[in-house]
């Protein structure tokens, strides 16, 4: 290290005073309602070249400690004092990630050396496009997805251009919110050089560079020893989103994690074709980009809170994202909806890491709620309603030590609901009831978190909701160690009526006055057998509503009877032989990974040959028709002679993939070999 | 009656504060306080008094006091045994909570147990509707086998927290009624009573705190009373309140919810009071005691208030003094981490063993040990000649701390206090940002046991220019109490939109809470001085989901002035946000009126300032930032206004020591406050 320990504490604390101080001044002067309620921005400090030194932790999105701007940096060649640059192009220097959000960045000079840039993102509410807030699903181009400015400067040498805000803000719905939140980003990157000038002050100019570098060597070196506890090895594992576009085949994320010493590698291979909808993450197969360490950034803080959150840790890291991939798409792959796949790969880092270390980590965490928003007309002053009503969340997995967490927890816990209170005044919509999801926690020795359950009605017609992110209602959260899977999240129309309606994964639909929408978001997975768990545990959920007597029996072996004064309690010698008749019946349990039924079923058909045939061939194909083929091949598999044993060794994808390149004489210089 | 008494009984001592207003004297006292058996510190500490000959208790006429004792009901989690019924539909209203956990970073991150476990929580069959319309009757059986199911379970208390409650009680108010009936021993508590406010969980988290310190908070301030009555003291007891104000005890036992941070509010109340009479504007207070350090801003002689404050591991959301805890203290105990980076905290060796330099047992260093070290506590006895300071133990518990950074013992003491400093820096800092203000036109007024002891060090790293020591800095808490006034907070959702229509229904409710709040004032405490009312809205452009309270005068409602209103509001958004949209629509969520009855201030002599260069009382070897220096010596006692010094210097007295790093002036003001000033400002700085 280039300066003394004493110092670099010191100084450590300088630079997140820094951070958190430029955090509260664009959460203070920031004018949409948006980034009060989500916090969904960053701020920040980074070296010249673009590695983030500090990040705030007290509020902004969780996703952005390793983010590393030398991308766009370096799409811009003649820095001055003063300067602010702007992107929210997905695709130029990938460090923005959609277009709603927009990345600022800001050269700061000690006399005449560039010392640092102070940078941050807002998610705009809206930056144009096909579609309000310019996030739908079914999106296929990036440019449908709003206006994208390259890299330029908004600001030169503090005068502001003009010309180009007025061509940002000609092509967005709102503009006087974007620019609104602009210039509290503006504020907040002169609050970070004004603090770089103070710490220059206090530390001088050579401590301050090199006490930067080893605020990063520091994060670097406690991830390493974090990662030397790890044992090494291979750890392979998948997980699916239940439909690649709307009601489109699942989609794969794969991911083999390598750990060796202090290092990690995360090969993606294996990962779906990228996708002709918006769920690509735009990566540019940066080896440590952001979008993917988030996941490892979460496991390893969580086995080591001390771990300071800078960029310095990914330097342990090493990512593999063959391109054309949903990790590392191709202009101009759309990429509005990337949370929902980055969601899934979150899961699918903690379930790799987990293998590694099964007592130490969590079954999978909740997913696939949606994000409610509800656009409607109150009936009494004719006047229209946009309101965000509640993110549909859940906890974390089961744990060696403990039951995951209810309701919230593990990659959604910075997530804030709306009280219901405020969605009846606010929303135009009448609550019928919000809680926990009965039954949806996944069974173990130490039960999965359970989700959240919302049911809801609309008061007047054309009641317009939108549910972004909505996944889970197939393939739900998996459990380990012979934990079992979570609950399938819900999305039900008229529930127990005649009218009863299965959403699925809708994500934007139109209601009647009358209607009543029940979700919920997907349990978390269990960690443990279920039939060793505590019958008095087992009893205490069913008192608290969170387990049914029919679940006590089917996924505990609990057999709960009910006193004089119909109290629960558990019949202890009906649960000794049920629980013996079980275990006598059941085939022991020896994968690690305890997948869902449905998953279990699918994996049949599309098992680790078929697959590993499948994205060999798709890898020879030029990147436009990897989806097409996909679907083709998928189509094809599925009405194929169940009997036949090709269909499940890899065969009967080879000869529907050969037949393809028959069809199209252009591709017949792709064939397997 | 010659006599106000103050009173702060702490986990370890209980300080008292007596100003005799014949002679316009302030004395100060510390007993141990005696948590087992509440009362009887207060009756030690009153007759150690009269022993004194400071104090004559039949001649008191004012006796007011902080305590504690709620709040650590919530952390011991010794308070009541709780149900909860809640609208049917929303039992897990505690559970849910507003989803975020307490470490969003972290995947096991998880929010704390409810107060109320889930089993004892009961859906009542029944609507209303968000106007107050009954929307479904209550259903009196499914109450009467709640409460029959809450009393089999062993619950003494019941909270009941209906959905918008807040703008029809009726069913709260019947269920109470049933309850009386059937189980006439049965403790209940309503939200409409509680905080009659929107947002079910924030109203429902607060009344059960409120349902759960209930029994405990009365029983022990029937002993609170008791003890006055057995020590002679005529005077009507008051306790203190978290929103800096005082109200009879009598009253705390049915309003436990409003005292809990009573502790922390008094303290900034007596720093707001010093700020007033000093005439600085801007004011940090800094109370440092053992185990933390409570950071407060003071506008104007105003502290910042704020709902949602925490108690324990639950937010409660009536109106707090707004204070920040910072986990260092003086008794913060510094370790070497894994990549030999040293730290400082959050673990604390408390009062009990203590910093090793108290010689109690103490082992292991601590933020105290490293000034002991460094000769910044001078030498001799602190803390009312009860602790013979013992500098050889604090050089041993910090030696295991040098070996490992390889240093001599006097760059390790130096590196923990520059180590602390950088983390209270942080969330000073922090705090500052919040509020969009500039640390350099603030002054630090540290208090606490060991406030004065870190306070030039935290002001020279936040480049503050003045720090202001009172007088008795270690019973702050206690004076605050001295001069409280008599306060409550008034509250009521109305959600209205800011028109002519809108403004009518507020004036209604305005009459409603003014006839409430002068009921409380004049009827429950029986005072009958100046009293004063505060009125403010809680008020929002339409779409947002927070908002601003917004303070106004009773004529523009009076007048019916929407645009005065809107003004208002418009350039309470801006100075907040630094911007406003004077088209945009505002609504009124809230109405809130403070009602404070003016207490009599105690009048202090001030004293001539005749300049003078004070005489130490000896020179004494200190080392600071690698250097030694000779450092004046000065008792507190035999300072005199007027008296003036140059850093560095160390002011000891009975309840805390100073120290005045070498670029800093002393000077002693009329009211016997230490004024140190940066030195470079004299020259043109």
């Amino acid at each position: 290290m280039a300066i003394d320990k004493i110092t670099l504490e010191i100084l450590k604390n300088h630079t997140r005073a820094a951070a958190e101080s430029m955090a509260f001044t664009l959460y203070r002067t920031a004018h949409s309602t948006f980034v009060k309620e989500t916090e969904d921005f960053t701020t920040g400090l980074t070296t010249p070249t673009g590695e983030t030194f500090a990040t705030p932790t007290e509020l902004g999105a969780t996703w952005f400690v390793g983010l590393n701007y030398s991308g766009a940096i370096k799409l811009i060649n003649d820095y001055k004092p003063g300067d602010i640059c702007m992107t929210n192009d997905p695709y130029s220097g990938f460090v923005c990630t959609h277009p709603p959000d927009m990345h600022i960045w800001k050269p700061i000079f000690h006399k005449d050396e560039l010392v640092a840039f102070s940078v941050g993102h807002i998610h705009n509410t809206d930056v144009g496009g096909a579609v309000p807030a310019s996030l739908s699903r079914s999106l296929s181009e990036v440019h449908q997805e709003g206006v994208r400015m390259p890299p330029m400067k908004i600001l030169e040498e503090g005068k502001l251009n003009q010309k180009m805000l007025d061509v940002f803000l000609t092509n967005v719905r709102a503009p006087e919110q974007n620019w609104g939140d602009l210039k509290a980003q503006i504020a907040a990157c002169n609050t970070g050089e004004r603090k770089v000038h103070e710490m220059i002050e206090r530390f001088g100019v050579d401590t301050f560079k090199n006490g930067v570098g080893d605020l990063l060597d520091y994060a670097e070196q406690q991830a390493r020893a974090i990662i030397s506890e790890l044992p090494d090895g291979e750890y392979d594992f998948s997980e699916y989103i239940d439909e690649d576009s709307v009601n489109g085949w699942p989609c794969r994320l794969r991911l083999l994690l390598i750990i060796k010493g202090d290092e990690l590698i995360l090969d993606f291979t294996g990962s779906d074709p990228q996708l002709e909808s918006s769920m690509n993450m735009p990566t540019g197969g940066d080896p440590r980009h952001v979008l993917m360490m988030v996941g490892v950034v979460y496991v390893l803080y969580s086995l080591d809170p001390r771990l300071y959150l800078n960029s310095g840790i990914t330097r342990a890291c090493k990512c593999i994202l063959p391109s054309g991939t949903i990790v590392n798409p191709s202009f101009p792959a759309a990429v509005g909806m990337r949370t929902l796949s980055c969601n899934r790969l979150h899961g699918l880092t903690f379930g790799a890491f987990a293998k590694a270390v099964p007592d130490r980590l969590m079954g999978a965490p909740a997913s696939g709620g949606p994000i409610l928003n509800v656009n409607t007309t109150d009936t009494l002053t004719g006047r229209r309603i946009m309101a965000a009503v509640n993110p549909m969340t859940g906890g974390s997995g089961g744990t060696k030590l403990a039951d995951g967490t209810d309701g919230s927890g593990a990659n959604s816990g910075f997530l804030k609901n709306s009280p219901v209170e405020v969605n009846e005044v606010e929303a135009g919509i009448r609550v019928h009831s919000y809680g926990l999801s009965k039954d949806s926690a996944g069974p173990g020795e130490h039960r999965g978190g359970l989700g959240t359950d919302f049911i809801f009605e609309a008061l007047s017609p054309n009641t317009k909701v939108t549910a972004r992110n909505r996944d889970r209602t197939r393939f739900s959260g998996w459990g380990i160690s012979e934990g079992r899977a979570g609950g399938a999240s819900k999305f039900i129309r008229n529930p127990n009526t005649d009218k009863e309606f299965n959403l699925r994964n809708t994500d934007i639909l139109s209601l009647d006055p009358g209607d009543r929408i029940h979700v919920t978001c997907g349990g978390a997975g269990g960690w443990g057998n279920a039939l060793n768990r505590d019958p008095e545990s087992v009893l205490l959920d069913v008192k608290r509503d969170w387990v049914s007597v029919d679940g006590a029996r089917l996924d505990y072996g609990v057999v709960i009877s009910f006193e004089k004064n119909n109290l629960p309690i558990v019949d202890k010698v009906e649960t000794k032989k049920l629980r013996d008749t079980i275990r006598a019946s059941e085939a022991p349990n020896t994968s690690f990974y305890s997948p869902c039924d449905a998953r279990i079923e699918y994996e049949k058909v599309w098992n680790k040959t078929n697959y590993d045939v499948l994205t060999k061939c798709l890898a020879n194909l030029p990147i436009t028709w990897r989806f097409y083929a996909k679907h083709r091949i998928f189509s094809e598999i599925e009405n194929w002679d169940p009997s036949d044993s090709n269909r499940l060794n890899g065969a009967a994808i080879e000869s529907t993939y050969n037949k393809m390149l028959k069809d199209f004489p252009e591709l017949e210089n792709k064939r397997n070999n | 009656m010659a006599y106000r008494v103050a009173v702060d009984i702490g986990g370890t001592f209980t300080d008292f504060c007596v100003f005799n207003e014949k002679n316009s004297s302030l004395n100060t006292h510390k007993v141990l306080s005696t948590p087992n058996n509440p009362g009887s510190e207060i009756v030690l500490g009153v007759s150690e008094l009269q022993e004194k000959g400071v104090l004559n208790p039949t001649e008191v006429s004012w006796f007011s006091h902080g305590t504690t004792v709620g709040i650590n009901t919530v952390i011991q989690r010794s308070g009541a045994e709780l149900a909860l019924f809640v609208t049917s539909g929303f039992e897990d209203v505690l559970e849910v909570a507003r989803l975020k956990v307490p470490d969003p970073y972290n995947i096991f991150s998880k929010r704390a147990n409810p107060l109320v476990p889930r089993e004892r929580v009961f859906g009542i069959s029944q609507r209303i509707l968000k106007d107050g319309s009954v929307d479904s009757e209550l259903n009196e059986e499914t109450v009467k086998k709640a409460i029959q199911s809450a009393k089999d379970m062993g619950s003494d208390t019941i909270v009941i927290a209906l959905l918008h409650s807040y703008a029809n009680n009726k069913h709260e108010r019947r269920i109470r009624e049933i309850i009386n009936s059937i189980e006439p021993e049965m403790a209940v508590t309503l939200s409409s009573d509680v905080w009659p406010v929107i947002r079910e969980y924030e109203r429902t988290v607060t009344t059960t705190v409120a349902g759960y310190v209930q029994r405990r908070v009365a029983n022990y301030l029937t002993a609170f009373q008791n003890a006055l009555k057995s020590a002679g003291i005529p005077a009507i007891p008051m306790i203190g309140k978290s929103n800096g104000g005082v109200m009879t005890a009598e009253l705390g036992k049915s309003d436990p919810i409003s005292m809990l941070l009573s502790g922390t509010a008094t303290g900034v109340i007596g720093a707001a009071e010093i700020a007033k009479k000093v005439g600085v504007s801007s004011i940090l207070s800094f109370d440092v005691g053992g185990t933390s350090a409570d950071v407060a801003v003071i506008s104007n002689g105003e502290p910042a208030y704020s709902s949602g404050e925490m108690v324990g591991d639950f937010p409660i959301y009536v109106p707090t003094v707004s204070v920040t805890s910072i986990g260092e203290g003086g008794g913060s105990i510094a370790w070497v981490d894994d990549f030999g980076v040293l730290k400082v905290g959050p673990e604390s060796a408390g009062s009990n063993p203590g910093p090793a330099c108290y010689g109690q047992g103490g082992k292991r260093p601590t933020i105290t040990d490293a000034f002991a070290v460094l000769g910044l506590l001078g030498e001799g006895k602190l803390g009312y000649g009860k602790v013979e300071l013992n500098v050889s133990a604090a050089r041993d518990a910090l030696l295991p701390l040098a070996e490992a950074l390889s240093m001599n013992v006097k760059k390790t003491a130096q590196s923990i206090i520059d180590v602390s400093v950088s983390g209270m820096f942080l969330e000073t800092t922090k705090l500052l940002s919040r509020f969009g203000a500039d640390p350099r036109s603030f002054s630090l007024l540290p208090f606490g046991g060991a406030g004065p002891m870190i306070g030039c060090f935290l002001a020279r790293e936040l480049g503050l220019r003045e720090v202001i020591v009172p007088p008795t800095p270690g019973v702050l808490s206690a004076y605050g109490g001295l001069i409280a006034d008599i306060r409550n907070d008034f509250i009521r959702t109305v959600m209205i939109d800011l028109d002519q229509n809108g403004l009518s229904n507020l004036r209604e409710t305005a009459k409603f809470l003014e006839e409430e709040a002068t009921h409380w004032l004049r009827k429950e405490q029986g005072f009958d001085g100046e009293s004063k009312l505060s009125w403010s809205a809680d008020m929002r452009y339409r779409g947002q989901s927070y908002e601003i309270e917004t303070a106004f005068e009773k004529n523009d409602l009076d007048a019916l002035v929407v645009d005065g209103l809107a003004r208002l509001f418009h350039e309470a958004h801006h100075s907040i946000y630094e911007h406003s949209d004077p088209n945009a629509e505002v609504q009124i969520v809230n109405l809130r009126l403070v009602i404070s009855g003016e207490v009599p201030k105690p009048k202090f002599l001030t004293h001539p300032e005749y300049k003078q260069l004070a005489k130490p009382l000896i020179s004494h070897t200190i080392y600071l930032d690698g250097q030694e220096f000779n450092a004046s010596l000065f008792e507190r006692d035999k300072l005199e206004p007027g008296h003036h010094f140059t850093g560095p210097a160390i002011i000891s007295q009975n309840d805390t020591t100073t120290v005045v790093l070498p670029d800093f002036d002393v000077k002693v003001d009329q009211f016997k406050n230490l004024i140190i000033s940066k030195r470079k400002m004299r020259n043109g700085d």
